[in-house]
C-alpha cells in the first residue's frame, strides 16, 4: 500500500506491531519520550508529507498521559503537511460518562482497606501521583505556610492567617456534598469535550471499537467508525463453547441489555438479564463494624440514615445451564463479578464472561480470581499481557487487529467498511 | 460576547497542582475556593464534580503546569474544568496558569517537531476558555497562539523590589545582572536598566535540551555580586555551570540566583545544592513547599497577591497594565 503510515503511542505497541504485519506495513518511526518535567515530547521520524496517517493508541494505562500523546502526535503529522490523520482508539477513553455523583474519591463508589480484601468488597481508588499536599487538610496545609519558612521579615506577610473554610475537595472532608441541600453537584460530562479535543488537535477521522455510549458517535463532526467485536465474539462462542446452543446469554445489567439479545438472536439462544436495582434504601447500617471505624466520626450518622446498597435480581431461567455473561467493558469488575455470583447461587453450572474491553483497574484481579467465573474472555483492544500471567488459564484474548487492519485497508483505500459490522474478520 | 451589566460574582476554583497557591489567592481576594472534587477514578481517568452553582458567574481556575508524571493529568483535569463550567453555565471562564504548560515547545525547531504550546493554547479554546492569566511566559510570543485574550503578567517588579530591599541594601559589593544566555539578555537587561546596574552576559552553545556545553562570559564581573536571572530553573544545569563560571573564570564575590519558575526536575535541587551559589530566590508560581525542606538555599517570592490582583482588575474591568510596572505585595 502505498502512502500510508501507521504509528503507534505508547499504550499499546503490540497491537499497533500485529496491525501493521497485517497490512504488510512497516511501523512508523516515532520517538516518544518524555522530558524531565515530565512534559511530553513527540519526534515523527518518518516523513508524513500529503502521506495517510494512522495513530494507534488505547485509552489504557495512564490515561491522560497517552491521550495528550496521542494530541501531540496528531498535531505534530498535521503541522508536517500529512494528508489526512486517523486516530484508531481501540479503547475509547472517557467513553463511560457518570451520572451519578462522583465521591471524594473520584469514583462513584467506595473505598475499603485492601487488607481485609473480601468477595464483596469494593474496589478502591488510585489519586494522582504527587498529592501529599491535598492528603491533609486545607488548614493544615495551609498552616504549615512557605512564606514563613522564610527568614526576610520584608516578605513574611504576618498578617497571613488562613481560614478555616478553605473549601477545596479535602478540605470539604469525606461526607462530600450531603449536607448541600438544593444543589444536584454538577458532574464533568466530558464526552464532547473529548471529541471537541480530538478535532481541535487535527484528527481527521476516529476508529474505534464497541463504544460503551452510542450516542458519542453524535459528539464528532468528523468521520467516526465505530468498529464491533459481535462477529469475533460470536465466532468464540460457535467455536470454543460446547454445546452452545443449550447455554443461555445473560446480560450482567439493563443497559448492555441489547448488546446481548443481539448476539442471543443471531446465535439463536436463550437469554436473561441480571437486573440491577442501584440506590436502595436501607434503614438499618449494613457496614461491618471495621468500615464503619474507617469512617469518619461525622459520617457515621450520615452512613446510618442514607446508607444505599445495590440489590440484583435475575430475569429468566438458569438452573443447570451454561451461562455466557456479555458486557462491553469490565473495568473494577464489580458489576461482573457480582453476576456470576448470581447466576451460581440460582443453580448455573458454568459461567463464562465476554467482554470486548478487558480494562481490569484497582482489585478487579483479585476479585475475578476469587469470583465465580470460569472462563473470562477478552479482546486485546487494551494490553492484557500483565492481566494473562496473573489470571493464567482462566482469560483467554480474542485479537482484534486483523478487524482494525482490515478497516484501516479499507477507509484507506476507501472502500466500505460495513461489512466488517456484520461478518468481522 | 455580550455585554450584561448584571452583577456576578468572582468563583475561584482549583485544581489540583498547586492547591496552596490557589488558596493564598481566594485569602487577598477574600473569597472562598468553591466546593469542587477533582480526582481520579480506577482507570486513572479524570473526575470532576462541581459542588455548588455557577451560573452566570465569573469563573477562575488556578492550575500550574507542574507535577512530574502527572503533568498532563494536571492538564487533563483543568481542560475538564473548564468544560465542566462552561456546561454549567458560567459566564466567563479564566484559566489562570502561572507556569503555562509546554511552554517549552513553542517552535518547530526540526523537522516534524510538534508545537505543543499551540496545541494546548487551541486545546483552552476549545475546551471553552474565555481568557488566560498566566505569568512570565517563555517566550511571549505564545500569546499569539490564543484566539483569547491573554494577560502575561510579569514578576519583575516584584523581583525589583526584592533586590531593592533585600540585596542592594544589604551588599557591600557592587551588584550586577548576569543573563545565564543570550535569550534571557532582554528580560535581565530590563531589570539591570530599572536598578541602573551594570549587565554581563552568559553565551552558550547548546547541544541538547536539558542539556549545557561550552560557556563564555561577556563583561567584568571581578570582585562584584553576580544576581542571575532567568524564567526558570529546571533541571539547573545552566545556572549551576553559569554560577561556576562567573566564580571561578570571572572572579565573582557571590552569586544569587533569581528566578520566576521553580521547576526543579530531576537533579535539580540536588545540583543547587552542590553548587557555589548562596542562594535561589524563586516565585511560588510551582508548588515549592516539598523542595523547600530538600534545600536551605531555595527563598520564596510571594506573587499570589499579584495574581489575586490582576483577577480583581479583570473581574472590575480595570486596566492590569498596572501591573506590569507596580509590584503588588
Amino acid at each position: 500500500m502505498k502512502d500510508i503510515v501507521v504509528f503507534s503511542g505508547v499504550s499499546h505497541p503490540n497491537l499497533t506491531e500485529r496491525i501493521c504485519r497485517d497490512l504488510s506495513l512497516e511501523r512508523g518511526k516515532v520517538e516518544l519520550k518524555k522530558f524531565s518535567n515530565g512534559e511530553t515530547a513527540v519526534t515523527i521520524k518518518d516523513s508524513v508529507r500529503e502521506k495517510d496517517v494512522f495513530i494507534v493508541q488505547s485509552g489504557c494505562g495512564h490515561v491522560n498521559d497517552n491521550f495528550i500523546q496521542l494530541l501531540v502526535m496528531i498535531s505534530a503529522c498535521k503541522t508536517s503537511s500529512a494528508k489526512r490523520v486517523t486516530a484508531v482508539l481501540p479503547f475509547f477513553p472517557y467513553s463511560r460518562q457518570s451520572d451519578a455523583p462522583y465521591n471524594h474519591k473520584g469514583s462513584p463508589l467506595t473505598s475499603t482497606k485492601k487488607s481485609e480484601y473480601t468477595f464483596d468488597s469494593i474496589p478502591s481508588t488510585p489519586r494522582p501521583m504527587s498529592r501529599s499536599d491535598f492528603t491533609t487538610s486545607g488548614s493544615t496545609a495551609a498552616q504549615n505556610n512557605i512564606i514563613n519558612n522564610n527568614t526576610n521579615p520584608s516578605l513574611v506577610k504576618s498578617t497571613y492567617q488562613p481560614k478555616q473554610i478553605a473549601t477545596n475537595a479535602s478540605s470539604v472532608g469525606s461526607k462530600g456534598f450531603l449536607s448541600i441541600t438544593g444543589y444536584k453537584s454538577w458532574n464533568a460530562q466530558s464526552g464532547t469535550l473529548i471529541a471537541n479535543l480530538l478535532t481541535c488537535a487535527g484528527a481527521d477521522q476516529i476508529i474505534t471499537m464497541d463504544l460503551h455510549d452510542p450516542q458519542y458517535q453524535g459528539f464528532f463532526d468528523i468521520p467516526f467508525d465505530n468498529l464491533y467485536s459481535k462477529p469475533l465474539l460470536q465466532h468464540y462462542i460457535q467455536q470454543y463453547i460446547p454445546n452452545y446452543k443449550d447455554a443461555v446469554v445473560v446480560s450482567p445489567d439493563s443497559g448492555g441489555a441489547k448488546r446481548a439479545t443481539a448476539i442471543a438472536d443471531n446465535l439463536g439462544m436463550s437469554f436473561a438479564l441480571i437486573h440491577k436495582e442501584r440506590r436502595h434504601k436501607v434503614d438499618t447500617p449494613s457496614l461491618t463494624a471495621q468500615a464503619i471505624n474507617s469512617l469518619e466520626q461525622e459520617d457515621k450518622l450520615v452512613a446510618k440514615s442514607q446508607k444505599l446498597i445495590a440489590t440484583t435480581m435475575l430475569v429468566g431461567d438458569v438452573t443447570d445451564k451454561v451461562c455466557i455473561l456479555i458486557d462491553d467493558l469490565v473495568d473494577t469488575s464489580y458489576t461482573i463479578t457480582r453476576a456470576s455470583k448470581l447466576l451460581k447461587d440460582q443453580g448455573a453450572s458454568y459461567v463464562y464472561a465476554i467482554v470486548t474491553h478487558g480494562i481490569f483497574s484497582g482489585d478487579a484481579i483479585r476479585r475475578i480470581k476469587q469470583s465465580n467465573i470460569d472462563k473470562l474472555i477478552s479482546t486485546n483492544t487494551v494490553p492484557q499481557e500483565e492481566h494473562v500471567k496473573e489470571l493464567g488459564d482462566m482469560l483467554e484474548v480474542l485479537d482484534v487487529s486483523r478487524l482494525f487492519g482490515e478497516a484501516i485497508r479499507r477507509i484507506h483505500n476507501g472502500e466500505s467498511v460495513s461489512m466488517l459490522f456484520d461478518h468481522g474478520w | 460576547m455580550t455585554v450584561d451589566k448584571t452583577p456576578n460574582h468572582i468563583k475561584l476554583l482549583a485544581g489540583n497542582s498547586h492547591l496552596e497557591l490557589a488558596q493564598k489567592i481566594a485569602y487577598v481576594l477574600d473569597a472562598t475556593l468553591c466546593k469542587v472534587y477533582v480526582n481520579q477514578t480506577t482507570n486513572r481517568e479524570s473526575a470532576v464534580t462541581i459542588g455548588e452553582s455557577i451560573r452566570d458567574e465569573d469563573v477562575y481556575i488556578v492550575q500550574t503546569g507542574c507535577g512530574g508524571d502527572a503533568i498532563n493529568d494536571y492538564l487533563m483535569e483543568l481542560l475538564i474544568l473548564i468544560h465542566a463550567c462552561k456546561s454549567a453555565s458560567a459566564r466567563r471562564i479564566t484559566a489562570i496558569i502561572p507556569n503555562f504548560f509546554y511552554a517549552r515547545q513553542d517552535k518547530k525547531d526540526k523537522s516534524r517537531a510538534p508545537i505543543t504550546a499551540k496545541l494546548i493554547a487551541n486545546l483552552l479554546t476549545t475546551a471553552g476558555c474565555n481568557h488566560v492569566i498566566t505569568l512570565d511566559l517563555h517566550a511571549s510570543q505564545i500569546q499569539g497562539f490564543f484566539n483569547i485574550p491573554v494577560d502575561n503578567l510579569y514578576a519583575e517588579p516584584n523581583v525589583l523590589s526584592y533586590i531593592k530591599e533585600n540585596i542592594i541594601n544589604k551588599s557591600p559589593n557592587e551588584i550586577i545582572i548576569v543573563s545565564p544566555d543570550a535569550g534571557g539578555a532582554k528580560r535581565a537587561a530590563s531589570i539591570a536598566d530599572k536598578l541602573d546596574k551594570s549587565f554581563a552576559l552568559i553565551h552558550k552553545e547548546r547541544a541538547k535540551p536539558n542539556e549545557v556545553s561550552k560557556m563564555v562570559l561577556v563583561g567584568d564581573v571581578t570582585g562584584k555580586t553576580c544576581i542571575i536571572v532567568d524564567d526558570m530553573a529546571d533541571t539547573c544545569g545552566t545556572l549551576c555551570k553559569a554560577t561556576n563560571l562567573l566564580l571561578e573564570e570571572g572572579k565573582a564575590k557571590e552569586v544569587i540566583g533569581i528566578v520566576t519558575h521553580g521547576i526543579f526536575s530531576g537533579t535539580g535541587i540536588t545540583r543547587i545544592n552542590n553548587s557555589n551559589m548562596s542562594k535561589l530566590v524563586c516565585t511560588n508560581s510551582l508548588p515549592l513547599t516539598e523542595k523547600l525542606k530538600e534545600s536551605n538555599k531555595i527563598e520564596i517570592l510571594d506573587i499570589s497577591g499579584l495574581l489575586a490582583e490582576a483577577i480583581r482588575r479583570l473581574h472590575n474591568g480595570e486596566s492590569v497594565s498596572y501591573l506590569f510596572t507596580n509590584a503588588v505585595d
